[in-house]
């Protein structure tokens, strides 16, 4: 089985760790991992900024002859996925894969400190890794189980406010759509996190401007130091 | 003033009261969908219905035609917004109407109807009770299932005279005063929720009985209604009749439902709106034309909630109305589809299934010019070369210019801490 780590654009530029613990997340499971070092970027600020892009043709050519390409950010997933290329159906978000490939969980059950899991509107309603509030199915959460049990999660199942370009436009409804979230999620647990460290990030710099204490951090970091332990 | 500018307004204004509404209604909705185990199934079966419907549109329109004439209604097709406006009119002189009560319906604002008819002369009481308190307070609706839900207990009593805030009292003055109208009124205007084309009958679906009472009490009853809102027949309104007010306000279903045939003591007609349907139908927007306006999308948006309805400043606002408006006036609106971000809320709770992510981000397409800067920064990802030179300037300029350039984030949030070295060099 070979798999390829796809790197986010955002996170190589702004947290690369992720990158580096999603690589040995996977490793630590035997997996045949490699990290093509030609990736760039999905495409994923371009078409939702209303821009055409061929980046996506781009992403399949790097990717096309891997069996699994697994990534740490299910907004760029749900963007190869909406593009309908070839690899679409083989590219899956690191939790969504240790969940349904590697079937794996309950990584996090030993984790010293109460997790708040912020359920991204990505992961949630366009990789449908769990149940949306809005639909009439049976609950389940695919990330908390990879996680395990005593997960807590926010009152509301709505976006956080990021919403990439739009957090450039609509600075301030970005703003109060993140405080609340914050406020939903703060007083459940000792840290949060997500697996869309582009959410995790405007929470940060809301909390960091607020001047709220609170520890916020991508799941890859969360999953590894569980499996150090 | 654009779409960001006046949630700012709203929201400093409002706090999270019209959020904090609005979201209660969405758990009544998820309460009462809950209660139905086939809803997903239903979802379904509404979505394929719709795509029938949008598929052989001109078909049922026909259909509808000729059984609404054997029914003795008289049906009249226009073809936009001014000659729908003409018809009512040339109907109204027809019986000398001074006085019309009308009720609810999202197509004659689309249409202008109101200012129009106040133009010549005559008077257009909105009867649907949040309607009526926009239209006193001069305002539009900022919500179409829920037109005054940006206003207060308080603001109603104002513009009624009335020191009692309480909402049963200020209900109770409200319909003694429609109820006048209703009496003295010469015809009544309404639209249609649903159009059964083998039957050739009208469905108006109300809360407050008030279509009814304008469709019967006076001698003439004109209904407005998009060419899009025809359904083949009984069963599929069974369909959504089942989801309509569950998912608009989570009632099992409307107060007042009424199949609306011949009228027995005068005249109904019904005029058939196309203003740009026919052609959105040809579009990649087509989609948008499956809406049966239960307003959920616009209740469940994150921002919506937050910003307010009139931040969208057209008739329909909201997800929905994002997808819409820009394809009215490409410029004025062109802020719309980026006053969203992406969450599917809208698609997820949608029943008959809208590709609201996939619509928005054609809908940005469309509104989009060519922009030197993004091309360049797409170009140069074609590269990682090229893109490590991006990178390294990123990492030299200044946090003060950085800062300028996403200025919307920077006036209310920190900038991430850039790490000196990326994971792929």
């Amino acid at each position: 089985m070979n798999i390829a780590l796809h790197v986010p654009c955002y996170i190589n530029e702004l947290n690369p760790e992720i990158a580096r613990k999603t690589l040995l997340i996977l490793r630590h499971f035997g997996l045949n991992v490699s990290v093509p070092k030609e990736q760039t970027c999905c495409g994923q600020p371009f078409i939702n900024s209303g821009y055409k892009t061929s980046l996506p043709n781009r992403f399949e050519e790097i990717f096309k002859d891997f069996d699994y390409i697994v990534s740490p950010s299910s907004s760029c997933v749900s963007t190869v996925r909406a593009q309908n290329l070839s690899v679409s159906n083989k590219t899956f978000e690191l939790c969504e894969f240790l969940h349904d490939i590697v079937q794996i969980k309950a990584i996090a059950k030993n984790y010293p400190k109460t997790i708040v899991l912020h359920n991204s509107c990505h992961s949630l309603r366009h990789l449908l890794e769990g149940m949306p509030s809005e639909l009439n199915i049976p609950y389940f959460n695919k990330v908390k189980a990879v996680l395990g049990s005593n997960i807590k999660e926010a009152d509301r199942d709505e976006c956080c406010g990021f919403g990439g370009i739009f957090s450039l436009k609509e600075g301030f409804i970005s703003y109060v759509m993140g405080r609340n979230k914050l406020d939903d999620l703060k007083n459940k647990g000792d840290v949060i996190t997500g697996v869309d460290y582009s959410c995790l990030f405007h929470l940060k710099s809301i909390a960091e401007k607020d001047g709220d204490n609170i520890e916020i951090k991508h799941i890859s970091e969360i999953l590894y130091e569980s499996l150090e332990r | 003033m654009k779409h960001y500018e006046l949630a700012v307004k709203f929201y400093k204004q409002q706090g999270p009261r019209h959020d904090k509404a609005l979201w209660s209604i969405r758990q009544k909705r998820d309460k009462a969908i809950k209660e139905v185990p086939e809803w997903e199934r239903l979802r379904q079966q509404a979505s394929e219905i719709k795509d029938y419907v949008i598929e052989n549109l001109q078909q049922l329109i026909n259909k509808f035609i000729a059984n609404a004439k054997k029914e003795g209604i008289e049906v009249i097709f226009a073809k936009d917004a001014n000659e729908h406006n003409k018809t009512v009119l040339k109907y109204l002189k027809d019986i000398n109407a001074k006085k019309v009560v009308k009720s609810k319906s999202m197509l004659t604002e689309e249409c202008g109807l109101n200012e129009f008819l106040k133009k010549k002369g005559i008077e257009v009481i909105d009867t649907d009770l949040g309607e009526r308190i926009v239209q006193l307070r001069g305002e539009k609706p900022s919500h179409i299932v829920l037109p005054a839900i940006h206003t207060t207990k308080e603001d109603v009593a104002e513009i009624l005279g009335e020191t009692n805030t309480n909402p049963t009292y200020l209900t109770r003055k409200m319909r003694e005063l429609l109820r006048k109208e209703f009496l003295s009124a010469n015809a009544g205007i309404s639209g249609a929720n649903f159009l059964v084309a083998d039957k050739g009958w009208a469905v108006v679906c109300t809360n407050e009985g008030n279509a009814d009472l304008g469709a019967l009490l006076p001698p003439l009853h004109i209904i407005s209604v998009g060419i899009e809102k025809i359904i083949p027949n009984m069963e599929d309104l069974g369909v959504f009749l089942r989801m309509l007010a569950r998912n608009a306000t989570g009632q099992k279903i409307t107060t007042y439902t009424s199949i609306l045939g011949k009228k027995t003591n005068g005249k109904r007609i019904i005029i058939l709106v196309d203003n740009g349907r026919f052609e959105r139908l040809n579009s990649k927007f087509k989609e948008t034309l499956k809406c049966i306006r239960c307003s959920a999308c616009l209740t469940t948006c994150p921002v919506f909630r937050r910003s307010g309805g009139h931040a969208y400043r057209y008739i329909i606002p909201g997800p929905i109305g994002s997808l819409l408006a820009p394809l009215s006036d490409k410029e004025e609106y062109a802020d719309l589809p980026f006053a969203c971000t992406l969450c599917a809320s809208c698609e997820t709770v949608c029943p008959v299934k809208i590709p609201f992510s996939k619509q928005l981000i054609k809908m940005r397409e469309y509104v989009t010019k060519e922009n030197l800067a993004f091309k360049l920064m797409e170009t140069s990802l074609h590269s990682p070369n090229a893109f490590k030179i991006f990178s390294i300037i990123l990492r030299l300029t200044p946090k003060l210019l950085l800062k300028k350039a996403v200025k919307e984030w920077s006036k209310y949030k920190a900038l991430p801490e850039i790490p000196k070295s990326r994971f792929i060099q």
